[in-house]
């Protein structure tokens, strides 16, 4: 009897226009080499704001568009980023997604598991402690809420 | 569908609310040129009308009082109770916290949510919304009667072992309901988004702790109620110390305080306040103080969400 197929492991790289999410892709490309048998989905979160945020009819589909625009360009440098560290493009797929996020290290666990990820990686920004306070943190709140998965955060 | 009032109408209807008839201007029935509605005005919102006495005026901790054109305080002429009426105003600007800023706007259309999901809960301002024939969104918030607690806890006339051991539970007790309320609000998504201690008022008439404003909207990063929390922890500091304690204070009125405190000890943001209030006053109880420890430049672990601090607070409440 053949052995069952394997089913390529799958990293997703969450993203901003962060330095640390540069750094992050990077390490993950040192990490795979040109390995066939893994996956990289990397995922930005577009954060909408909510209704309020824009008072007339149209604006925010002004303000979408912009945003798909700068994420799509984003998304084909850290593309390229990945092929030039010697990732296979086929094991590249990138991902944007339009989502309203009380939290936006939850939106990307969410993603984790609709995309069976099962290992996420994070550039730590290096937030300072009074602006984790007022603001939150990404990485730490990946940390504290991850569940049967690896985390993998870049500094 | 708005109501349509004659003058004669309006004056019958005040007739009835003023011992003298007030002279009676303009009837407005949109709203979007809020300067030019003023004193003695008539304002028509859905089916009721309201008498315009004056704009409100904020003033925030000792500065002087802003005068909100878009905020009207009025009478009801259904009932002759005072309303503060706030039309549809929208800016945006940049609001600055310590050494950071953050992109905030107004927002007539969350009051509006929020004056819906939390009628008839006792810890919030009451009141409904109503579009003017123009689209705005007006809110129609019932007037309440008492001091902010920022200007209660001003008022205290006691020394503060006296204050802690007597007037702070009390004080204690009704915060934590405002906690439990915004906690309320995070349950359903919502933030209140501008949490000070003058957005606090102490009903006259109930006792209870209300909050009020909510048209205070922002652009968060990572965590959507993380500034509600941190405006929590400060207010808590602020009721613990019974005002805040201020680095420059105790070095004009208790300096040998000052040598037991470290950079650790302090507010996180507010460098200037004192945070390790167990330090000054030695009686504040150790989970007091630990909440405190939240929101001080030592902090290793900030509370993630509200409901981990109504739990330790109320741990803290029932120690006492």
């Amino acid at each position: 009897m053949n052995p069952p197929p394997k089913i390529p492991k799958k990293i997703l790289v969450a993203v901003d226009e962060s330095n640390s999410s540069k750094r992050a892709l990077v390490y993950v490309a040192e990490m795979i080499g040109g390995r066939k048998d893994i996956n990289v989905l990397v995922l930005h979160i577009i954060n909408e704001p909510e209704e309020d945020f824009f008072p007339k009819a149209g604006e925010r589909e002004k303000w979408l568009s912009a945003e798909k625009e700068k994420t799509d360009s984003m998304l084909s440098g850290y593309r390229a980023l990945l092929i030039e560290n010697g990732v296979d493009p086929e094991c590249i797929a990138v991902l944007s997604k339009v989502r309203s996020c009380p939290s936006i290290g939850d939106c990307i666990l969410n993603e984790m598991e609709s995309s069976a990820s099962r290992t996420v990686v994070v550039g730590r920004k290096g937030v300072s402690k009074k602006e984790e306070l007022l603001f939150g943190s990404v990485s730490n709140r990946i940390i504290h809420h991850a569940k049967d998965c690896t985390i993998w955060v870049v500094a | 569908m708005e109501e349509r009032f004659s003058l004669n109408s309006i004056k019958d209807l005040a007739a009835r609310w003023f011992p003298r008839l007030p002279p009676i201007g303009t009837i407005h029935y949109d709203t979007t040129d809020f300067f030019r509605i003023g004193y003695g005005d008539a304002l028509v919102l859905g089916k009721k009308a309201y008498y315009v006495r004056h704009n409100a005026k904020e003033g925030r901790f000792g500065l002087d009082d802003e005068e909100k054109f878009w905020v009207k305080r009025s009478i009801d002429l259904d009932d002759g109770s005072l309303k503060i009426v706030k039309l549809e105003f929208r800016e945006k600007f940049q609001a600055h916290i310590g050494d950071f800023s953050f992109d905030c706007f107004r927002s007539p259309k969350k009051e509006a949510r929020l004056l819906n999901l939390v009628s008839g809960h006792a810890n919030f301002m009451h009141g409904y919304s109503v579009k003017d024939p123009a689209g705005n969104t007006v809110r129609v918030i019932d007037y309440i009667y008492g001091k902010t607690l920022h200007s209660h806890i001003l008022s205290l006339q006691v020394g503060h072992e006296d204050f802690y051991h007597t007037l702070f539970p009390d004080i204690f007790k009704n915060f934590l309901e405002c906690v439990e309320a915004v906690a309320f609000l995070h349950e359903h998504h919502e933030k209140h988004g501008d949490i000070r201690r003058d957005h606090i008022i102490i009903d006259r008439e109930s006792g209870r702790y209300r909050w009020i404003d909510f048209d205070f909207n922002y652009l968060h990063r990572e965590n959507i109620y993380s500034y509600d929390l941190f405006g929590l922890g400060n207010i808590f500091m602020y009721i613990v110390g019974m005002g805040d304690v201020l680095l420059n204070d105790l070095r004009k009125k208790n300096p040998s305080a000052l040598d037991s405190l470290r950079e650790d000890d302090l507010n996180i943001v507010f460098n200037n306040r004192v945070a390790n209030l167990e330090k000054i006053f030695p009686y504040v109880s150790p989970s007091i103080n630990r909440i405190l420890m939240h929101f001080s430049k030592g902090a290793e672990v900030f509370y993630d969400n509200t409901s981990q601090m109504v739990n330790d607070l109320n741990e803290a409440y029932h120690g006492l």
